[in-house]
């Protein structure tokens, strides 16, 4: 919202500086954005007379004009001529600046002819976007007035961030009751004066409202004879610098109006309102109606619509429609000032993307008091402006809602404040505000709210208004006394553990988005019925939520091999989602690797693999102290089924680890393999310890012997290392695989399985003949159960 | 038979001593040593049977080939060992140099590990706020409009809930948006539990905009939430001050002014002291000296009625801001879109906050 401080001073006149009512201002909760200053490049351009006007004698776009300037003659050439000798012109002398030329103006020769300053289009003053004519200053204005001053381009404008709870900030009157409060300087509210003629309203218009609760108000007051024509040029600049375009004197009149009161109105041709009558009613479903910005936009039952006997002529409170509009013909106006229903202003203006000055200030709430004085100050411009007459008694539909009374302790206020605030300073800040309040004897406060101020509405509202004005700066300080303990949640403690496992992984962690395109899901195969819609995506990329955490992370791995990386690993912890007769919503913790295991010397040249994937699986499980798990392979997509397994606790099911199957990683345009693994944060916390003993250090030395198997390809190492454990019972303290080789020697379709292998008890050093017997058990167990022989020697 | 002559015995010793040290002398090897050890010192040679000749000697001849045999064994020990210790060192040295590497070559080095700015940020924000009292939890991304909106006094067709960019889900059940804040935890937690309430949630939150260099569609925030007796905007604004100190530096200030939050009220928004500049006005504060970094206020008595807390005995703040912008500033990132891009040559830059 854009406020001309000029304005700003007219109803609130404090010499301040801008920047000092800014800051003011700010200090109690207005939201000064930003200090423009559209005509702080404007100095020195007068008022001039044209008394000669020639065509340039060598360039035919060019024309000559001389000008009195109230202390002598000048010279111009002008690009345009819509000019004529007696107008009145802005003239910048040399030396003089205008906002649109960064360099002082000085005297040049244009093909052969000089030409001392120039003569100014409303562009070049910063009041308009029209360079296309010189602007036109009224003819009864003295050659040698400073411009500047004569319409008003003067001082700042501050760029204001409207919250929702303040819609009386969208207008000057607004603004100047914060100025008031801030400075003291009291307001002097606009006039709203106005002579009317003995004719009355209703004698020539009619209005019907036929939905009261959407549209509490309805005023609408008659100007006859009105001369439709440009508005005075301060008002333009005005409307300009504010963001609105000047059209013509009696719309811009609404429109001044509305930012000067934040009342939105709407003026009809009155002669183009069928039955010059008003009707205030629902559309009817599928009613078609082109609005002013010349689109046809289709109405249902829930918009309300302004209408006249025949036609829709404006979507209440949004925008209005051709057929009743104000135009240069039109001589007599009837003025629409109402208050609607702010619910109703919203469904209709999203409904339709249409937001409106009017529309905004109506969803937010508007002053259910304003409808009246609005109308009034607005046909009191018209009439100054474009002549005609004011009709007598104003039809007025409905009743002005009466304003409710709020109490506020002074002590709560103190107590909140923690510093005591007595009635009387509570009255002086309400004072200030410019509302109406009285002690009670229970020693409340009581606080008549007017209309305008719709955010307050309970005691505590009352309270931040002593808060605000009295400023936040003079608080105290303090911390409270927490009497319970604070820390981490377990969830949140474990995360971190989580994480500090994954860099023992050897793994970076990143950040995907939360979203998934169609292509994710497949990448994982997931059916998109069993995955999460995003209703109003802004893209297809984000047309689910996430089902895996793989698909960034590929992603990731792809983005960075693209950028000449040689290898990543990475891995990310965040949540997925998922359909399973509700949305399910879980924490996964997942890692993926690509390119060389080791970038260079010292070390294999390899690309990462299964193993990798494996490894980091373990350091991170390692971490966390989740023992006793075991892995089953697996065949289900997107994993390579020689290479990929489950992860397995008990009936749980941690998460699997693996390659993903060739194919998999070519639709993710990976070249080579990609290995990865996905957990489930929640399985992970379950089985995670989170106590250590240190009770079972064994204190005897192991009996260490290397056992070798033969055994069929296909028998898994884990199954015989199980096998060995059983066998050997209590006394088996460790075992570990230190060679798989299969070929010559050994017979097709046979290997061998190298374990070393500790025998150990507790309590005592074994003997020769203890171990031999546990050996002796594991060889037969072994050859019993998958038929390995014990190589020898 | 004829007795030992002491000056045979003499002029054997001193031949034995010539002959063992030329032996010592010429080893070139530890085996060479070990012969000629053998030969001068061991149980066969000369001087061993010197020892043994002098039985039939009076007193004072045995004494004199006694002292000087000893003088000649000890000689003799002297050299071995030290023609060892010789060759032992030379033989080190050979092996030292043949065992020589270039210790420019790289190390062997286990893969390391990164932490995210992100995380590296959320744990500055929650340590801190864990060490002032607060028990850190966490909620759903995946909200109801209950929690999100109506609870924490944001009606339907409110402007502050239209105007917010919700991302709404397509799903069965009542959990329909995407949170659009960390303030849902504040209705789960107080639901879920009698006051006192001391708690702060870190988390994701979404809004439904386009990727900018400033602006992503999923976010960080912290939010914290304090419900007990006798809780005051004092209480906030301390506890402000002490958070923002121990996170940002003893000298940082906090700025509230007053500002607009459905579920606080009387409600601020808060700035901190620019940490870059120090409060002397530069790019990163728009030269202001101030950082806006939160939202805060005493929570709302609504808020309080619609979790069953009774609003005049108990009184709450609540504070929140996005950490996103907080990571870019302290870790010198000029694009957002770098958090998100999980470049490798970014994400090693913090290898070493781990």
């Amino acid at each position: 919202m854009r406020i001309v401080v000029s304005w700003l001073r007219e109803l609130c006149p404090t010499d301040l500086p801008a920047d000092e009512i800014a800051e003011r201002i700010i200090a109690n909760g207005v939201h000064v954005e930003e200090i423009l200053r559209p005509w702080d490049g404007l100095s020195g351009v007068i008022a001039a007379r044209v008394v000669e006007k020639h065509a340039h004698p060598n360039a035919d776009r060019l024309t000559l004009a001389t000008l009195d300037t109230g202390g002598g003659a000048a010279h111009v050439a002008a690009g345009v001529a819509n000019w004529e000798v007696g107008d009145v012109v802005p003239y910048a002398p040399p030396g003089s600046r205008v906002p649109a030329l960064d360099q002082p103006l000085g005297v040049r020769t244009l093909k052969g002819e000089p030409s001392e300053g120039m003569i100014c289009s409303p562009h070049e003053l910063a009041i308009s976007d029209d360079h296309g004519a010189i602007l036109l200053l009224p003819p009864d204005t003295p050659p040698g007035t400073d411009v500047a001053a004569l319409i008003g381009l003067t001082d700042a404008v501050f760029d204001i961030e409207i919250e929702p709870n303040r819609p009386d900030l969208m207008s000057v009157l607004g603004v100047a009751r914060e100025v008031s409060a801030a400075t003291g300087v009291p307001l002097v509210p606009p006039d709203v004066s106005v002579t009317e003629s003995l004719e009355p309203c209703t004698s020539v218009a009619s209005v019907e409202v036929r939905d009261a609760q959407r549209c509490p108000r309805y005023v609408a007051r008659v100007i006859r004879d009105v001369r439709v024509r440009p508005a005075p040029l301060r008002a333009q600049a005005r409307l300009f610098v504010a963001g609105m375009r000047p059209i013509s004197n009696v719309v811009d009149a609404t429109n001044y109006v509305l930012l000067e009161l934040g009342q939105p109105l709407h003026p009809f041709d009155l002669r183009r309102l069928d039955g010059e009558a008003i009707v205030v009613r629902r559309a009817a479903e599928g009613e078609a109606i082109v609005t002013l910005d010349d689109v046809q936009r289709r109405l249902t039952a829930e918009d309300l619509v302004i209408a006249d006997r025949a036609k829709a002529v404006g979507i209440a409170g949004v925008m209005g429609a051709a057929p009743a509009e104000v135009d240069d013909a039109t001589t007599d106006v009837l003025l629409e000032s109402a208050y609607f229903e702010p619910a109703g202003i919203i469904r209709t203006s999203r409904r339709l993307k249409l937001s409106t000055e009017a529309s905004q200030r109506f969803e937010r709430g508007c002053d259910p008091e304003t409808p009246g004085p609005a109308a009034a100050r607005a046909a009191r411009l018209i009439a100054e402006w474009a002549g005609g007459r004011v009709l007598g008694s104003p039809i007025d539909v409905g009743s002005v809602p009466e304003r409710h009374r709020l109490s506020i302790r002074p002590s709560r206020a103190s107590f909140f404040l923690a510093e005591p605030v007595g009635a009387d300073e509570v009255r002086g800040v309400f004072d200030r505000l410019g509302m109406a309040s009285e002690q009670t004897d229970a020693g409340e406060v009581e606080v008549e709210v007017p209309g305008y101020r719709i955010d307050l509405r309970r005691e505590v509202d009352l309270i931040e208004e002593v808060a605000r004005i009295r400023g936040y700066a003079r608080l105290p300080s303090r911390v409270p006394c927490i009497a319970t303990a604070g820390g981490f949640d377990d969830t949140y403690a474990f995360r971190r553990r989580l994480r500090e496992a994954m860099l023992r992984g050897g793994l970076r962690e990143m950040v995907a988005l939360s979203f998934a395109s169609p292509g994710d899901l497949g990448l994982m195969g997931h059916d998109e019925d069993d995955a999460v819609r995003v209703a109003n995506p802004i893209d297809a990329e984000r047309g689910f939520l996430r089902t895996s955490l793989v698909p960034g992370l590929v992603r990731a791995l792809r983005l960075n091999l693209d950028r000449q990386r040689r290898s990543a690993a990475l891995f990310e912890v965040g949540h997925v989602f998922r359909v399973d007769g509700e949305l399910r919503e879980s924490e996964r913790a997942a890692f993926a690797m690509a390119g060389p295991a080791w970038p260079g010397y010292p070390g294999e040249r390899r690309e990462f693999d299964v193993f990798d994937a494996k490894g980091a699986l373990e350091a991170v499980l390692g971490a966390l102290g989740v023992d006793s798990w075991h892995v089953e392979p697996v065949d289900h997509w997107p994993l390579h089924p020689g290479r990929s397994a489950r992860v397995l606790l008990g009936d749980d099911e941690l998460g699997w680890f693996g390659e993903l199957h060739p194919r998999a990683a070519r639709d993710a345009d990976m070249a080579g393999r990609v290995a990865a693994a996905e957990l489930d944060v929640d399985a992970l916390r379950r089985h995670a310890s989170h106590a250590a003993s240190a009770a079972d250090v064994p204190r005897f030395p192991p009996a260490r012997r290397d056992l070798s198997f033969v055994v069929g390809d296909d028998v898994p190492a884990a199954r015989v290392a199980g096998l060995i454990g059983r066998a050997g019972g209590d006394l088996v303290d460790a075992v570990t695989l230190f060679d798989v080789f299969s070929g010559d020697p050994l017979p097709e379709g046979r290997k061998n399985l190298g374990f070393s292998v500790d025998f150990r008890a507790p309590d005592r050093t074994l003997t020769d003949a203890e171990v031999d017997a546990a050996v002796t058990a594991v060889r037969d167990l072994v050859a019993h159960e998958v038929g390995g022989e014990l190589r020898t020697g | 038979m004829t007795g030992p002559n002491v000056d045979a015995l003499l002029q054997t010793l001193d031949r034995e001593l010539e002959r063992g040290r030329g032996l010592v002398a010429d080893a070139r090897t530890l085996e060479q040593v070990e012969a000629a050890e053998v030969s001068v010192l061991g149980r066969k040679s000369a001087l061993a049977d010197v020892g043994r000749s002098m039985a039939p000697l009076s007193e004072d001849a045995r004494r004199q080939v006694g002292r000087r045999a000893n003088e000649v064994r000890g000689q003799l020990t002297e050299a071995v060992a030290g023609r060892r210790r010789d060759l032992e060192a030379e033989s080190e040295r050979a092996s030292l140099q043949a065992d020589r590497v270039d210790v420019t070559l790289p190390g062997h080095r286990p893969r390391p590990g990164s932490l995210h700015p992100f995380t590296l940020m959320e744990r500055e924000i929650a340590d801190v706020l864990a060490r002032m009292g607060f028990r850190i939890v966490e909620g759903p991304e995946a909200e109801t409009e209950w929690h999100n909106f109506d609870a924490l006094n944001i009606p339907p067709d409110h402007p502050a809930r239209t105007m917010m960019d919700t991302i709404f889900l397509d799903a069965p059940g009542d959990r329909t948006v995407l949170r659009t804040h960390t303030s849902p935890m504040q209705i789960r937690t107080m639901e879920a539990q009698p006051p006192p309430v001391y708690i702060a949630v870190p988390g994701r939150v979404y809004r439904n905009e386009d990727v900018t260099a400033k602006n992503m569609p999923v976010f960080h925030q912290i939010e914290g939430l304090a419900v007990d007796e006798g809780i005051t905007l004092a209480d906030l604004k301390g506890t402000l001050e002490t958070f923002f100190r121990a996170l940002l530096g003893e000298d940082t200030n906090i700025r509230m002014t007053p500002s607009f939050f459905p579920f606080v009220e009387p409600g601020a928004q808060v700035e901190v002291t620019c940490f870059v500049c120090a409060g002397a006005g530069c790019a990163t504060c728009g030269r202001t000296g101030w950082i806006e970094l939160m939202g805060a206020g005493m929570v709302h008595p609504a808020v309080l009625e619609n979790v069953g807390y009774d609003p005049d005995r108990f009184t709450g703040f609540a504070f929140g801001g996005g950490y996103d912008r907080l990571s870019m500033i302290r870790f010198g990132i000029p694009d957002i879109r770098m958090l998100w891009d999980s470049d490798v040559r970014f994400l090693e830059r913090f290898e070493g906050l781990a």
